[in-house]
């Protein structure tokens, strides 16, 4: 059981909290704005925001194609010592998929409807698949794209999307499964990372399932899904202590009917919204309404956000931001534009996110094992890029782009995009502010921190101000916020 | 062990409280002091003073190494057979014995092996194997078997298992971005692949200079202030704020000790890098610099058990028989510098060297003149410690999986072997279970 937040308690900091987890953070005044429209006014905003057309076109490039054809012209190609082709092919699927994670980022950054970013990027994660096995941009977007179709709405009408999801298909092996010869990988994964977790099947389970799933099959010249009955297993299967001829969406519907699926997912919603460790008694809660809710995942996102636990202070300014939510809070913080796409993929990489490549199947693990030493002084020097600008890199990087892992044309390029000027300082502090060193310090604290500084932080901050005279000059004031931006405290949200 | 753990943290009491400014020390900091008392218990975790454990190099050739013409079974027909293209002369050998030889650029391996101080393991692999580049280095990186996914690497396995309390930099990757092989449940180890950039930068005044002040109270910030490194002559760093440990109260004190940390090991790895040149030219090539890089750490006595290193393009699919050979000579060079760098340091009995790939490949060349995804490879283990020779067996060319190699080692068994005798770790519990082992060190 969730217990409902008491109005009392519905203030600026549980507004920025909010906007923090289900959104990507927001400015002190859109955290004004939310605070004034009342918690169930906010909640409700976030759900179901009041825009009638998400103005978000697709990538141009974002069609399908005849990649049999392209596929063979290049092999053939090849075959007669002609690689231009298949670097051609190499090169268009590199360029797509940087277009892609910009594309998203900026959605991200931009939209009015952030939950819904913010749950696809959960989905994302939760149903890894990865670029590097799919190789084709216009099947890594059409994931995204139902993924963030299915993001609120129902957790086993998704599951049975991405049985059929090309990409998803490709990245599981699922396309290469026979009759005679069923492949158990996207069987397994489908039980032990997507619905139900270990321990709650059997190998048993995973052959015969996998059974269920054969006769997926991908056209390469459409590149859809299509369904092919001479591949497909149509015998009687067992399968959690039930027999039939199981086809996969029966598989799917028997899993998400287990208790241990509400279970399962609770507890990453729990990790991705409330804390790290989530306690049993809070799993519980969640697993139960997402049971009560048919894991329709809209109405519990509602109950969560509304609830007294959701706003607690061990879950409030309590999780490590991810890199994606990194980038995209600091920009909106500090109301300058998201860096160039080969500067915030190289900047991904280091941090240890790229979107649409996780690690492997298991997706991120987040939490801690977001930052280590190396890490935490990348996003220390990021933030003082995105503050200083280029001024602040080494001649070599901004010459040659020395060690960006980016070549030929795409090194110049990245070059090329590394070029920033500093944030202007004069949208974010006024003049009365520039006068008051405490004054100064209390509004961007508020604005980087969301709230006031702790006693330590704040003493460094006026010994910063004292040291440089209480000159109020814009180096000064990105020099603080840079000091903000590298405390504890800003890693987390 | 307790008794340094005294010593270090009264230097730090001392060090901190004697700061000027009107600071205390913080919570975490006592609360960390209390662990480590604890932890001085765990006989688990592993000393690392920097000037005389083990140290374990791990050299990547990424992209797929062509094993047959790394390590080459001349006499063999079938070898020339398929690979009319590709095959290296017989007289152009370095050879080993009278049926394998060396590609004809390792030069400085075939010393160490007259020498007696390169192992060289043959036919090594794993049951099923994958031939993508992106899964089968993942298997490699996390010890896996071919149809489970793990998440943390071998070494990051070896971190969590066995090195908790030790500084961060226990293990140092020449890098942009961390090892698979690296990851932890506790993110342990730094990864750099320049000095300069390992280091937390002021932001730019008026004059186009740092601000000289915002350092200052950034050290002041996360509890660094006063701290500088120091190089003393027991090389067991400084002020050695130890590392990882999983008992940190909140997030926030996880958060502020690793800031600390990597302030500390930014500061030591920079002095070092400072103060320590070597005399031994290093060719000028990637790698060239990242072995450079970890002869200088190991001179200077950075705290660390395990240096990762990589060189790529080996995935040679078309034009190889110039590219393998170029790669070659680069690896070659690299590591015959490395080598007369740590013997003039005197530090080579302490460093061992290991090479590995995600796969070997094809035994037949293809129609570009290149080879395409295979499976077993050799692996070399070269240093002052190595048990020499050829272990394992050249797999045959003729009885093949699918037109590949069947793998006669598995390298977890390598793994083992370097874990138990080299880094005097439990390679059961890092692994999760036991392989045999091998006489190579």
């Amino acid at each position: 059981m969730l217990n409902p937040l008491p109005v009392e308690r519905w203030d600026d900091r549980a507004a920025a909290h909010l906007l923090n987890r289900a959104a990507f953070g927001a400015t002190p005044e859109e955290i004004a704005v939310t605070k004034a429209k009342g918690l169930a006014g906010a909640v409700l905003d976030l759900v179901e925001p009041r825009v009638s057309a998400l103005p978000f076109d697709p990538p141009d490039w974002a069609h399908p194609r005849d990649l049999r054809s392209l596929r063979q012209e290049a092999r053939m190609a090849k075959q007669n010592g002609d690689t231009t082709k298949i670097r051609e092919v190499r090169k268009t699927e590199a360029d797509e998929i940087l277009d892609l994670r910009r594309w998203w980022m900026a959605r991200m950054a931009t939209t009015a409807a952030p939950l819904l970013e913010k749950m696809t990027l959960f989905w994302h994660g939760h149903f890894a698949t990865s670029v590097e096995k799919v190789k084709d941009g216009y099947w890594m977007w059409l994931q995204n794209e139902t993924i963030r179709r299915h993001a609120l709405a129902n957790f086993a009408a998704l599951t049975k999307e991405m049985s059929r999801d090309p990409a998803m298909m490709i990245y599981l092996d699922l396309p290469q499964s026979r009759r005679e010869h069923p492949n158990e990988n996207w069987a397994r994964e489908l039980m032990e990372l997507f619905t139900v977790g270990i321990g709650n099947y059997t190998e048993q389970d995973v052959r015969e399932s996998a059974r269920a799933f054969t006769g997926y099959r991908l056209d390469l010249v459409t590149q859809r899904f299509w369904f092919a009955p001479n591949q497909y297993d149509a015998g009687p299967k067992t399968f959690l202590g039930r027999t039939g001829n199981f086809n996969g969406d029966d598989i799917i519907h028997f899993l998400t009917k287990q208790p241990a699926c509400a279970q399962f997912l609770a507890k990453k919603l729990c990790r991705f919204f409330f804390e790290e460790e989530p306690s049993p008694s809070l799993i519980n809660a969640v697993a139960e309404r997402l049971h009560a809710h048919d894991l329709e995942i809209k109405p519990v996102l509602c109950e969560i956000f509304s609830s007294a636990e959701f706003y607690s202070d061990r879950v409030m300014r309590a999780q490590i931001k991810s890199p994606t939510q990194f980038i995209i809070q600091s920009c909106k913080l500090l109301s300058c534009d998201l860096p160039g796409p080969r500067v915030a993929q190289n900047a991904m990489r280091q941090m240890g996110q790229i979107l649409f490549a996780p690690p492997n199947v298991k997706g991120w693990d987040g939490g801690k094992s977001w930052i280590s030493t190396s890490t935490l002084l990348f996003r220390n020097n990021f933030a003082n890029y995105l503050i200083n600008g280029d001024a602040i890199l080494p001649p070599a990087m901004k010459r040659q782009g020395a060690d960006v892992g980016f070549r030929g044309a795409a090194r110049a390029a990245f070059v090329d995009e590394i070029r920033r000027n500093p944030i202007d300082v004069n949208r974010l502090v006024s003049a009365d502010m520039r006068n008051n060193a405490q004054r100064l310090i209390a509004n961007l604290s508020k604005r980087v921190l969301q709230s006031d500084p702790p006693s330590d932080d704040m003493a460094a901050f006026t010994n910063f101000l004292a040291a440089r005279k209480d000159d109020s000059s814009d180096a000064t004031v990105r020099g603080l916020l840079h000091l903000m931006m590298s405390t504890p405290l800003y890693q987390l949200t | 062990m307790s008794n340094t753990l005294h010593t270090r943290r009264k230097f730090l009491r001392t060090s901190m409280l004697g700061a000027a400014a009107s600071w205390t020390l913080p919570v975490f900091l006592e609360k960390t002091f209390f662990a480590l008392d604890a932890l001085a218990a765990d006989a688990m975790t592993q000393a690392t003073s920097g000037r005389d454990d083990t140290i374990l190099v791990v050299l990547q050739l990424a992209g797929g190494n062509d094993g047959l013409n790394s390590v080459v079974p001349f006499v063999d027909d079938a070898y020339h057979r398929v690979r009319p293209k590709l095959a290296l002369p017989p007289d152009k050998i370095l050879k080993l014995d009278s049926e394998i030889g060396l590609n004809p650029r390792l030069t400085g391996l075939k010393s160490l092996y007259d020498s007696g101080q390169l192992a060289i393991v043959q036919g090594v692999g794993y049951p099923n194997p994958n031939r993508s580049h992106f899964r089968s280095a993942e298997i490699w990186q996390t010890a896996s078997d071919a149809d489970r996914v793990k998440n943390e690497g071998w070494l990051g396995r070896y971190f969590d298992n066995c090195c908790r309390g030790a500084e961060p930099t226990v293990g140092v990757a020449i890098s942009e971005q961390s090892p698979q092989a690296f990851s932890a449940k506790i993110p342990t180890g730094v990864t750099f692949s320049h000095p300069e950039q390992f280091r937390w930068k002021a932001s730019m005044g008026a004059d186009g200079k740092p601000l000289s002040e915002e350092e200052a109270f950034y050290r002041q910030l996360i509890g660094g202030a006063e701290e500088k490194p120091s190089l003393a002559a027991d090389g067991n760093s400084i002020s050695s704020l130890p590392g990882k440990f999983h008992n940190d109260a909140t997030t926030e004190d996880f958060l502020r000790r690793t800031a600390l940390d990597a302030q500390l090991s930014s500061d030591k790895i920079l002095a070092i890098a400072r103060k320590y040149k070597s005399n031994v030219p290093y060719p000028q090539t990637p790698l060239g610099a990242s072995l450079n890089l970890i002869g200088r750490m190991i001179a200077g006595g950075l705290a660390t058990r395990v240096y990762y290193a990589s060189q790529g393009g080996f995935d040679t699919h078309a034009g190889q028989i110039g590219s393998h050979d170029r790669l070659m000579a680069v690896v070659n060079e690299a590591i015959a510098a490395f080598v007369a760098d740590l013997k003039q340091q005197g530090n080579f009995e302490r460093v061992l060297l290991m090479t590995f790939s995600e796969f070997g490949r094809r035994v037949a060349e293809n129609a570009n003149n290149g080879t395409d995804h295979g499976t077993a490879a050799p692996m070399f283990l070269l240093g002052g410690r190595v048990k020499p020779g050829l272990f394992g067996k050249q797999p045959s060319l003729t009885d093949l999986d699918n037109g590949d190699l069947k793998f006669n080692i598995d390298f977890r068994s390598v793994y083992a072997s370097v874990l138990d005798n080299w880094l005097g770790a439990p390679s059961q519990l890092v692994l999760g279970r036991k392989f045999s082992t091998l006489p190579i060190v």
